[in-house]
């Protein structure tokens, strides 16, 4: 009897449990992203806002993995309701059906930077690839632009390079041997990996952005590409680094709704709120990234403002996340044909 | 059925106990053998539904994906990229097992030869290398080793080398921070061998009037061998998977097979291709795994008695 009583009570406390869950899983939505600092900041920058204005809880999930990502969707179990992704990934994706097409009555597109928003994806935020260099180890001898890192004569030391195949290595090859910007793409793969074979031996790869400040910061390489909003921590810390925007290359990341997400409706808001000027703002003055909502520039932190990409508009190269999402694979293998040859 | 159990593992425990040699148990008959089996059950249950159940769907995947066929294997012995991975996972590992075995077998000898107590302090050392976080030990490696580490800059400050030394980013950071890693694990497999080596054996050796090396040639290192062996083995089968290390220390340019399935399954989604691949490493892995059984002397393949 008494057993029987303690069954039943367990049994109806786990039913309640249950209910509770499933009544709070309507109001909350996944979040994915790459961790870190850039996760912190969109924690505090969107996510907390949302919640407050919302009701809706946040909950901080990742490492962004596109491989999870891939799974969860193939097995109609989709744990994540947005995530942030690259750009060219956003694309391929789309095309390969994995993600859920954006409410745009939800989402104001026409205040989106269009180069940073498809069917399928809005900006997360937008950085570029910038020359830097440690001017410990250069002295007063200034690179200025992509051609720099392939004369050893005048540049001595280490090339630092994003190590994955993806844009940015080949376009700056590309630039630095005398393309016109708007004659990129298609990529002359050949001739990238020509002019980039003159300085093999002088690469070192760095693979997070954490490894490119270390490599820079301790001389380690005396330039290379790096991302803007690293090289800015770098000089904020007081590390003797410069940079120079001359031709500096965008690239951007991504939200994306994974297909068959769980809670698509509040994932919608939550991008429409992220997307839009105050969360851009915010955003981008915790990190140094930029925003892709025009209205938000105006919203900038005075002293950041020009540190960041969009203060270089004028004399910068978009990655063609399109051409990528479609050449990925196949640039992939020359790549990787190139780098063990 | 308990009993049955013990009973059975003591017959198979006494070839190598103090007692009667192999010879004198009679081999157990298979009935005898697969008594009590059904307590496996349970085990091999939960190991099919969650380890080898999705272990074939990945394996498939290589032959379904993106059309059936053998298509990605194709792709994977063709491209002369691939091969060149290939190579490298082989050259690394083979590279870190001879580094270990050379560096580990003076280290298992002395915690053998030292006084008990210190024995176990240089044991307990190797082992507390082996709790401790592997990044943290791989990005040790890093400080160390880089243009401006500690280690180039006390070699430049004595005036031993003019520029910084190029020990990380490279094939030769891998081995370094690899080989470490691995000692452990061939440590303690060869101490075990050579603690149960009996010091009269050697004694014997120089009465007969073995010089010190004839000794150690013809006398000790025979008997260590089947510990090298499955030492060695060990470490070369998991050099095969190693992924973290390679990938921090480790320039783009060596790259090995664990980093690129990784590459395949994260970036690119070419499950296919990274199926193959993985497909092709527990392969050798396995291969490899058997002759490392052979040498264990109570294995069911074992021939070492």
């Amino acid at each position: 009897m008494l057993l029987s009583k303690r069954v039943t009570a367990v049994l109806s406390a786990s039913l309640l449990t249950l209910s509770c869950q499933a009544a709070l899983a309507a109001d909350s939505l996944n979040f994915v992203s790459w961790g870190g600092t850039t996760q912190d900041a969109q924690k505090q920058a969107w996510a907390v806002p949302f919640t407050k204005s919302s009701d809706i809880k946040v909950v901080q999930d990742g490492p962004t993995d596109y491989g999870k990502l891939k799974a969860m969707v193939e097995s109609g179990n989709v744990q994540w309701d947005v995530v942030d992704v690259e750009a060219d990934f956003a694309l391929r994706a789309a095309a390969e059906g994995l993600l859920e097409p954006l409410d745009f009555n939800t989402i104001k597109r026409d205040r989106i930077d269009p180069r940073f928003v498809s069917d399928h994806g809005v900006g997360s935020f937008f950085f570029s690839f910038v020359l830097g260099y440690n001017e410990g180890k250069l002295g007063t001898n200034k690179p200025v632009d992509w051609t720099a890192l392939f004369d050893t004569k005048t540049y001595p030391g280490k090339r630092a390079l994003y190590k994955w195949p993806s844009p940015g290595v080949l376009e700056l090859a590309l630039l630095a041997d005398g393309v016109a910007a708007d004659k990129l793409y298609p990529l002359d793969l050949d001739r990238a990996f020509k002019k980039l074979d003159t300085i093999k031996k002088n690469i070192v790869w760095w693979g997070g952005g954490a490894q490119s400040q270390q490599l820079l910061a301790s001389g380690e390489a005396s330039l290379g590409q790096f991302w803007n909003g690293r090289v800015y921590a770098l000089q904020q810390d007081g590390a003797p680094v410069g940079v120079s925007w001359k031709q500096n290359l965008v690239m951007a990341d991504f939200l994306v709704i994974p297909k068959g997400a769980k809670n698509k409706d509040a994932a919608m808001k939550f991008l429409a709120n992220a997307s839009g000027a105050e969360g851009q703002a915010e955003f981008a003055n915790l990190t140094a990234y930029a925003p892709v909502n025009l209205d938000s520039i105006s919203k900038l932190d005075e002293k950041l403002a020009p540190n960041l990409p969009t203060a270089y508009a004028q004399d910068q190269v978009t990655l063609d996340f399109a051409y990528w999402a479609k050449n990925g694979q196949s640039i992939a293998n020359r790549w990787n044909e190139w780098l063990v040859k | 059925m308990k009993v049955a159990i013990n009973a059975q593992q003591n017959a198979q425990g006494a070839p190598t106990g103090t007692g009667a040699p192999g010879a004198a148990v009679p081999p157990p008959s298979m009935r005898q053998r697969w008594r009590g089996s059904r307590n496996l059950v349970p085990a091999l249950l939960f190991l099919g539904l969650f380890f080898f159940a999705p272990l074939i769907g990945l394996l498939l995947r290589g032959v379904l994906e993106p059309v059936p066929g053998l298509g990605n294997y194709e792709q994977l012995f063709a491209n002369s990229a691939y091969a060149r991975v290939l190579f490298n996972t082989f050259s690394v590992a083979g590279l870190v097992t001879l580094i270990s075995v050379l560096l580990g077998f003076p280290l298992a000898w002395a915690i053998t030869l030292v006084p008990n107590g210190w024995g176990r302090w240089l044991l307990n050392i190797v082992l507390l290398s082996m709790w401790t976080s592997l990044l943290a030990r791989t990005y040790s490696w890093l400080v160390l080793l880089q243009a401006s580490g500690v280690i180039n800059k006390a070699l430049m400050a004595m005036g031993i080398i003019d520029a910084p030394l190029e020990m990380v980013h490279n094939l030769t950071g891998v081995v370094i921070g690899m080989s470490y890693i691995m000692i452990p694990f061939i440590v303690l497999p060869l101490q075990a061998t050579m603690h149960a080596i009996d010091p009269m054996v050697l004694q014997a050796g120089s009465i007969c009037g073995a010089s010190p090396w004839t000794n150690f040639f013809k006398v000790f290192l025979p008997l260590c061998r089947s510990g090298l062996f499955s030492g060695a083995l060990m470490v070369f089968v998991m050099s095969l998977g190693y992924y973290v290390t390679p990938a921090l220390l480790g320039g783009a340019q060596n790259m090995m097979l664990p980093e690129f399935i990784v590459q395949q399954v994260q970036s690119f989604l070419n499950w296919g291709l990274a199926s193959a691949a993985a497909a092709l490493l527990i392969a050798i892995t396995l291969v490899l795994f058997y002759f490392y059984l052979k040498l264990q002397p109570e294995s069911p393949v074992g021939n070492a008695r």
